[in-house]
């Protein structure tokens, strides 16, 4: 994987900022053990209650766009939903927009989208607008206002000639751009998304990145869509909470992201500090043509004591690949480009490798494992 | 609440149900076609009982009449009853509550919302039974229409506070209704719908004392004597006021297990499952 630009430092702060859209106090959820008096008045065995969610607690700025990642069963739902109002916290507090998630639900729902990859959340035997128009009336949204944001909606989302289809008609990859549309339909300033890209083919998935993306930076709040946003004075960014397994795509839009493991939160930062904190080295793989690679290779192994140096031939039948690892930020690399012009080589492509999100969420799961074998 | 934003989310409700109806048209007609066939069936089981009036029962004197209000009001009432526990059923079982309770919309107006197409329905389909008695099989009936309206409200009033408590049950219990069980089953039997309610006492003695517990009995009884007997309010006062000690007793009690069942769904994450 290529390396990626550190995110913005004013992005990366709101979080942080004044400009709170999103706040997790503390929270927990336990699920109850049902008619547990009953079970324990008539001596019967029962499961203990489920911690889903432990002590969870962060903040995420207006515009930013906020990733948490986590294995499966790690409390990821739990919490979306708890931030939805659709599921009680046992303790904490969520807040939206300055609303309480327990006190005041229904204005937090006004505050938020929410697009699942649940299929069944939509009628099958209607249209697409029509399932739109239904939900559009339940946000508020008179019949006109409701049928320009619906056309609107439909155009940014690349399903306009499919508006009078059924949803059962769909494919899986437009059903979940219609699922997005809903979440869209009133404009909240807080958008929870659940895998946005998981069934799209990689052009639709890159294209409803670039339109989080945009959401993110100019929306929200007008009526307009992202498109016409630019040229909107009283535009608010719109923020985004992501949950996914795509990793890359994590890495790609989130300005922060969340580990979350058996409910707790294990780490927080920008994707650029995650990687750097759990590791300080990168591959690279500089390709080049050479008059005698053997004669390369030996210069370079008499010039540095690096032990995972590879060479192996490249695509095109005169291209040599020279692989090593250094230490983020040494003179290792620049001190091997300069053997290779010595040697008379001439370089064709430098490509560097550093550990992903997918190594760091490897690791905290290998201490999880490791600290619940030691408890054995 | 907003009246005007209720009606336009009850209304939302509506125009989907419909929608979705229009998508099941074969359905409508064969359900027209059974009330016309059920209609037609008991006109000629009627004709059995041709000069076989027994006197202690008025409303009886044609069973026709007395058997098509009693199946009209009966499917009312009962829609009354199941349509709000049903509401909830049938969104968790497609899937869409939880989309629905994404919007900003209260657990108690989608549970009123989504049931608002069954009374339309409900309306439509009594009415035929009405209907097809007076246009083929020549049944009348007299007396104060507004009157026999209000007794048919204020039973399915009470009827939806049962309901109520039917749709807290499905909310924290998901199936096993016991107010179904006992209203579906014992109104038909124990309401007067088929034959007089005096018969039971007769035959099976203290048993009769269950229909005296059913609100159905009270408002078929006082719909009859005022469609078929021509009775006027002072009349029926007795079953009016009945009804009425009903809804002060189940009202309150209706909403506030609703509450209780709402937020233990809630804090169990429970709200969705089926």
């Amino acid at each position: 994987m290529s390396q990626r630009e550190p995110i913005s430092s004013d992005r990366a702060r709101a979080g942080q900022g004044a400009g709170t859209a999103l706040s997790v106090d503390h929270i927990s959820k336990t699920y109850p053990v049902p008619f547990l008096r009953l079970k324990k008045m008539f001596g019967r065995k029962f499961k203990p209650p489920v911690e889903a969610v432990r002590d969870v607690s962060f903040a995420v700025g207006e515009g930013e766009i906020f990733g948490l990642i986590g294995p499966n069963g790690a409390g990821k739902t739990t919490l979306t939903k708890m931030i939805a109002t659709l599921i009680q916290p046992t303790a904490g507090q969520v807040t939206v927009k300055g609303f309480d998630s327990v006190r005041d639900d229904q204005d937090v729902r006004r505050n938020v989208g929410l697009a699942g990859a649940e299929e069944r959340s939509f009628y099958w035997r209607l249209t697409a607008e029509q399932n739109l128009l239904f939900f559009a009336r339940l946000y508020g949204l008179s019949g006109g206002r409701a049928k320009q944001r619906i056309a609107e909606l439909l155009e940014l989302l690349q399903l306009g000639e499919l508006s009078r289809r059924r949803f059962a008609e769909l494919s899986t990859g437009n059903k979940q751009r219609l699922s997005v549309a809903r979440a869209l339909l009133a404009n909240p300033p807080v958008l929870l998304l659940d895998e946005p890209t998981r069934s799209l083919d990689p052009i639709a998935a890159a294209r409803m990145r670039s339109t989080i993306k945009s959401l993110a930076q100019v929306s929200g709040g007008t009526g307009v869509s992202p498109v016409n946003h630019a040229q909107d004075a009283r535009a608010t960014p719109v923020t985004v909470f992501l949950t996914s397994h795509n990793l890359a795509e994590v890495e790609e839009l989130c300005d922060r992201v969340a580990i979350i493991s058996r409910g707790a939160i294990r780490a927080l930062d920008t994707p650029h500090n995650l990687r750097a904190t759990h590791t300080d080295s990168e591959q690279i793989s500089v390709t080049f043509t050479a008059p005698d690679a053997m004669e390369v290779e030996s210069a370079l192994r008499a010039a540095f004591s690096i032990q995972s140096l590879t060479l192996e031939r490249g695509i095109s039948p005169d291209a040599w690949v020279v692989k090593f690892t250094r230490k983020t930020e040494d003179d290792v690399l620049d001190s091997v480009l300069r053997v290779l012009q010595q040697s008379g080589c001439l370089i064709r492509n430098i490509e560097s490798e550093r550990a992903t999100l997918l190594d760091v969420l490897e690791r905290y799961e290998s201490e999880e494992s490791s600290a619940k074998e030691e408890g054995k | 609440m907003n009246p005007l934003l209720f009606l336009r989310r009850v209304w939302a409700f509506v125009a989907r149900d419909w929608r979705l109806e229009l998508s099941y048209r074969m359905q409508f007609f064969l359900r027209v076609l059974s009330i016309l066939i059920i209609v037609t069936t008991l006109f000629f089981i009627s004709k059995i009982f041709t000069g076989f009036a027994d006197p202690r029962f008025s409303q009886w004197g044609d069973p026709l009449a007395a058997w098509l209000t009693g199946l009209a009001v009966l499917n009312y009432f009962m829609t009354g009853f199941s349509s709000l526990a049903n509401a909830i059923r049938q969104e968790q079982v497609q899937g869409t509550l939880e989309s629905v309770l994404m919007t900003p919309i209260s657990v108690p107006t989608v549970i009123v919302a989504s049931s608002a197409w069954d009374f339309v329905q409900a309306t439509f389909f009594s009415s035929l039974y009405l209907l097809f008695g007076w246009l083929f099989f020549n049944v009348h009936y007299r007396g104060n229409f507004l009157l026999a309206l209000a007794f048919l409200l204020l039973t399915t009033v009470v009827l939806s506070c049962l309901g109520i408590l039917s749709a807290s049950f499905a909310m924290v219990f998901k199936r096993g209704d016991p107010f179904g069980i006992f209203l579906g089953t014992g109104s038909a039997l124990f309401s007067g719908v088929f034959f007089p309610t005096q018969l039971i006492g007769e035959y099976a003695g203290r048993v009769a004392s269950i229909s005296r517990i059913l609100p159905p009995t009270y408002g078929l009884d006082g719909i009859r004597r005022v469609l078929i007997e021509g009775q006027g309010f002072t009349q029926v006062r007795e079953p009016f006021i009945t009804l009425l000690l009903f809804l002060v007793v189940l009202l309150p009690l209706s909403l506030w297990v609703f509450g209780r069942a709402v937020r233990r769904a809630k804090r169990e994450g429970s709200l969705i499952q089926y």
